[in-house]
């Protein structure tokens, strides 16, 4: 129970921080409910207060099987951070779909990836500009050990192009009710339940797509 | 003549043995694409070849332009896919220049413009090329909330893709659509997941192609090829190929044909015969693409069901 409080007060504090940010334009997230079938927006206000009320996100982001017909082979994982779903194809035009958190301005990047390796409650190091102006960052310059307050949650997969790190991974967070948002830097969050079922179910060198999302917000990979 | 047909099939020996390490010596060489349909259909020729006239073929992945300089040795017997327009300088140089290749006169009819899914011909209205320039009706294929939609136009290594963003300024609706490049997969990727959502998704798109049999997709009408209206000039030859170029008309029509070498002639006239019969239709070079492509089904077995399914047809590719 303690740990659950420091948790949500972390992560109340992030959340805070993360709203301060001035945030550039980008595309209001919506949530597709299917019992209406319309698509309705959804703010880090409405998240928050979800996530207090249901501990849980909302049915569009949980973990689901959906039909997904494509000519991508299964174990193939396909980005879509408009929608903020990850899709894992499997066998029979179908796939597993997960909700996800993207960057703060969109993804910033398209392209063809591949898993180049993974990791269980990674290490997280902060990049040497945030070090410079986050004295709680600076408290990790050294790297902060993995465990429920670290940023990259309890799995990460490390996106690769040939042999070389992207810098950018998919992993979990200690903050699950920003899935369906823009908040991140640039990194594919999950829930970590979510994270664990999907490191447990990919080989290392799976093919990643990550979707378009205009031109003025992408960079080839 | 003797002499020179062995010599012409010690050389295809030696080929076949440097390409495939076989020791059998097959009758034949065809040559296969590294696409779908082209992998499909240089199969099926194979197993329809053995069935129909008793002969052995070796199905040997080459790149066009390998393909063209066997078949003009002799290397190479069949390539089962010669693309035109794209193709024609080949054509020019080995079919009307030197005559050691010979198209056959069947053509499968081909395709290429913009695509819908039908939630954007449907729920927005996108039927036409006109409607892309209709900025109430791209802000529907909004996918980053700048109020401009994306168009994939094809990957960065196509010359297709250089010509669509001139159709794109030529019609008018690369002022109000972001024009995306990007890997092929990434562009239909894209599409499995508009259509997993019900989004609008408008994109480049070629037929025959798996995607018109894993989603439904409606093509775009557009103004008829007319060559007065079709200026267009490659990056690679001039660096202001973008200014220089205008084409507010559709694609010039496109088709395919099997290419053999002309020598068979002489030394297979039934294989001629054969080849010069074989009528694939655009819906079955679909239906190949999707089985390899989509179900994932293995070249060879699939041309052994085909050829099984088609038994009467294919008898009668070697009988007329």
């Amino acid at each position: 129970m303690t740990d659950r409080r420091k948790l949500l007060k972390t992560g109340a504090l992030l959340f805070g921080v993360s709203l301060l940010a001035a945030l550039p334009a980008v595309a209001q997230t919506q949530v597709y409910d299917p019992k209406t079938r319309k698509w309705g927006n959804y703010d880090k206000t409405e998240a928050y207060k979800y996530w207090r009320k249901n501990k849980q996100v909302p049915p569009a982001f949980r973990r689901q099987v959906v039909r997904f017909r494509t000519a991508e082979q299964p174990g193939t994982i396909i980005i879509d951070g408009n929608q903020h779903f990850l899709y894992l194809v499997q066998p029979n035009q179908t796939a597993i779909r997960y909700g996800i958190g993207v960057g703060r301005e969109g993804f910033g990047w398209a392209g063809i990836v591949r898993v180049g390796r993974v990791a269980e409650w990674p290490t997280w190091t902060p990049p040497a500009e945030m070090v410079a102006r986050d004295p709680k960052a600076a408290k990790w310059a050294g790297g902060q050990p993995g465990g429920p307050d670290n940023p990259l949650g309890a799995r990460a997969l490390y996106l690769y192009e040939g042999d070389h790190d992207t810098i950018y991974r998919i992993h979990g967070t200690p903050e699950p009710w920003t899935m369906g948002l823009n908040v991140s830097s640039g990194c594919i969050r999950m829930v970590n339940d979510d994270i664990i079922d999907l490191h447990s179910r990919i080989q290392v060198g799976a093919k990643v797509i990550v979707l378009m999302q205009g031109a003025a917000l992408y960079k080839g990979v | 003549m003797m002499g020179r047909a062995t010599f012409r099939g010690l050389l295809a020996v030696g080929f076949s043995a440097l390409l495939t390490c076989a020791a059998s010596a097959a009758d034949l060489t065809i040559a296969m694409p590294n696409w779908a349909s082209g992998q499909a259909s240089a199969n099926i020729l194979k197993v329809g070849i053995k069935q129909a006239l008793g002969l052995d073929a070796d199905v040997v992945e080459m790149g066009t332009l390998i393909a063209f300089n066997g078949l003009d040795t002799g290397k190479v017997d069949v390539h089962p896919e010669v693309w035109l327009p794209n193709l024609n300088n080949l054509v020019d140089r080995y079919v009307k220049g030197s005559g050691t290749v010979t198209l056959s006169p069947v053509s499968v009819p081909a395709w290429q413009g913009i695509c819908a899914n039908r939630t954007a011909a449907d729920k927005i209205g996108i039927k036409d090329i006109a409607d892309l320039s209709d900025p109430k009706k791209t802000v529907a294929l909004d996918t980053n909330g700048d109020g401009k939609g994306e168009l994939w136009i094809g990957a960065e290594t196509w010359s297709s893709t250089a010509i669509e963003r001139v159709r794109a300024n030529s019609y008018g609706y690369a002022k109000n659509l972001d024009l995306l490049e990007m890997p092929e997969d990434v562009g239909m990727a894209a599409v499995d997941a508009a259509e997993a959502v019900e989004k609008p998704i408008v994109f480049a798109c070629y037929a025959p192609s798996a995607v018109f049999k894993l989603h439904q997709i409606v093509r775009l009408t557009e103004p008829p090829y007319d060559p007065a209206k079709w200026k267009i000039v490659l990056p690679s030859e001039d660096p202001a190929w973008l200014a220089k170029s205008s084409a507010d008309v559709g694609w010039d029509a496109a088709s395919y044909r099997i290419a053999y070498a002309s020598s068979l002639k002489q030394r297979h006239p039934d294989v001629v015969r054969f080849l010069e019969h074989v009528d694939f239709t655009p819906d079955e070079a679909i239906d190949m693409s999707y089985a390899l492509q989509v179900e994932r089904k293995e070249p060879l077995a699939y041309a052994e069901q085909w050829v099984k399914d088609h038994a009467d047809r294919v008898k009668g590719w070697a009988k007329q």
